[in-house]
């Protein structure tokens, strides 16, 4: 069960932009990758730091040992500003091991006209098309249990140190030209 | 206990002990000098020394050729080295029940430490050709190494194609490893490339690293005293280690093997975890790494055992080597005939299972460089 939660007007997420946001207790980052949108939760799997306030990046590719490719990717990477683990915003899979993922939301612009397809009943819809989503819905969204900081220091950081588990994704639509996560 | 793994349950296998690193000599370096080519035989061996003398430079009374009683005084104070006398040698296999020795020559012979690399490249070859005519003929037991120069690559890569298809060269080795640069690096990589293609494995001998002109063996300076080198000479391990992999001689030498000598092993869970930690979050300065470090190290690099670690309780040891897996790294290794050499009787901490003392006295190095159960089988 997901909860709709209004981000911001998409003017103002251009690309290569971020916002950070709380759902329900939860710190989410939404990031517009060169129009396509993505919300990935706050916290890095390694020492819980705040992974979506780190360098929006690019990375390095090799063929040939010793040999470097163009950069890549640029704008795709987000590097946490503590230890500099690389996660694809896109995924929230690391780049040093893809078993170690962040946790990513859906984000997305709807069209102003069209109606706001919600996961669920939760949420009201007003009738120009924008939405609202409560507080109290937000609290109750499946998933926000046991993902606030304090119930992540049980499931991230060193105790777990290498076998740290994915850090969640967020879908991200665009509803009258809003952004718009469900988490 | 050696012993212990050799017979029961192990019928696959009728080995007891590797050893991985046993110095054998010329007896004076005139015998060595006979090797060199004619422009560097008036000059003989030159070799840089310890920047001190070892306090305890005794070797094993029974290594030196001829009438030697004692070592007091020095390697060389009989005129002749440890390690000199093949009776001696032999002895310390029979005695152990040792069914392989690496070769690994006077341990003085610090070929990467001589600023003339026209020269060094010379010597390494004298001491391989001296060894291979009277050395290696002498038992079926003995495996050889190629002694290289590492700051002529290329020449080096060539001896190693004419000397390395003999069945009983196992191994490149790199003596002393404060080079001029890390050998990790690329101006380096034609001796890999000849080893691998040879079939042969790298070892690197810690002995004399940090001597004369070299860098010192840490970048804390040149040390005083031997109680200062020994201690921390390890430390130049993980610089070599950490090279080879960063630089990606293990990516591209996949079936390649590198054996440290010499250096201990318990630098090796610190340089294994810290590696890849740090690897997590530099590795785009590493892109051509296609596996975490300590995955290329479990796979490709091997540490001999000697010098033996002894905290007060020797049981703490044994845990600490059950926490990164030590019988999947560790080999044999005596030391023959030096001061600090291990007994396989007592180089290893009381409670380790049978399969993991067997995997450190033979199964690893029957593994590492493929060797027959059988040594006539290698001909």
């Amino acid at each position: 069960m997901t909860a709709r939660h209004e981000v911001c007007p998409a003017a103002e997420l251009e690309p290569g932009d971020r916002k950070l946001i709380e759902v329900g207790g939860i710190s989410i980052g939404v990031f517009n990758v060169d129009g396509e949108y993505h919300a990935l939760n706050n916290v890095c799997p390694h020492q819980l730091a705040d992974l979506c306030a780190g360098p929006i990046t690019g990375t390095t590719t090799s063929d040939e040992v010793g040999e470097f490719d163009e950069w890549v990717r640029d704008g795709e990477i987000i590097r946490c500003p503590w230890h500099g683990w690389e996660f694809e915003i896109a995924s929230g899979e690391s780049l040093f091991n893809p078993h170690v993922r962040t946790r990513t939301f859906e984000a997305a612009v709807e069209e102003s006209n069209d109606p706001p397809s919600k996961p669920s009943g939760e949420a009201s819809s007003s009738d120009n098309g924008e939405t609202a989503v409560s507080e109290s819905t937000a609290n109750d969204c499946e998933g926000c249990q046991g993902t606030d900081r304090t119930a992540q220091e049980e499931e991230y950081g060193t105790n777990l140190a290498g076998d740290e588990p994915p850090v969640d994704t967020y879908d991200v639509e665009v509803e009258a030209e809003t952004v718009v996560v469900y988490v | 206990m050696a012993q212990a793994p050799q017979t029961k349950d192990d019928a696959e296998s009728s080995l007891s002990v590797v050893d991985c690193d046993l110095h054998q000599s010329y007896a004076t370096d005139d015998e060595l000098a006979a090797y060199l080519p004619k422009r560097y035989q008036s000059r003989g061996v030159v070799i840089p020394e310890l920047l001190f003398r070892h306090e305890s430079s005794s070797s094993r009374p029974d290594s030196f050729r001829g009438d030697t009683s004692s070592s007091e005084g020095g390697y060389n104070s009989a005129g002749v080295y440890p390690g000199s006398s093949k009776d001696g040698v032999i002895n310390h296999l029979d005695e152990n029940d040792i069914d392989y020795a690496f070769l690994t020559h006077q341990t003085d012979l610090t070929i990467n430490g001589i600023p003339n690399t026209d020269y060094a490249f010379e010597l390494a070859k004298a001491a391989n050709e001296y060894a291979m005519e009277e050395w290696i003929p002498e038992d079926e037991r003995f495996l050889m190494s190629l002694f290289v120069a590492m700051e002529e690559p290329e020449k080096s890569a060539e001896m190693i194609r004419e000397m390395g298809d003999h069945p009983r060269v196992k191994q490149v080795l790199i003596q002393s490893v404060a080079g001029r640069n890390p050998f990790g690096q690329e101006y380096y990589w034609p001796v890999y490339e000849a080893a691998e293609e040879m079939g042969l494995q790298v070892g690197l001998h810690v002995s004399s690293t940090g001597t004369g002109t070299m860098n010192p063996p840490t970048a804390a300076g040149h040390p005083t005293t031997s109680v200062e080198w020994g201690s921390v000479v390890p430390a130049a391990y993980m610089g070599t280690l950490a090279s080879l992999v960063a630089e990606g001689v293990l990516e591209k030498y996949p079936d390649l093997g590198f054996n440290f000598i010499e250096g201990g092993y318990m630098w090796v869970p610190h340089l294994i975890w810290r590696m890849d930690n740090i690897w997590k979050a530099a590795r785009s300065q590493v892109p051509w790494l296609e596996k975490r470090p300590s995955e290329y190290i479990y796979d490709q690099v091997r540490f001999t055992t000697q010098p033996a670690h002894f905290p007060e309780d020797p049981r703490r040891l044994t845990k600490l080597m059950e926490a990164f897996d030590a019988e999947k790294l560790l080999m044999f290794s005596s030391d023959y005939p030096h001061h600090d050499t291990d007994d396989p009787d007592h180089a290893l901490p009381p409670g380790l299972s049978d399969e993991a003392e067997a995997r450190i006295y033979y199964k690893n190095a029957q593994e590492f460089y493929d060797l027959p159960d059988d040594p006539s089988d290698l001909e």
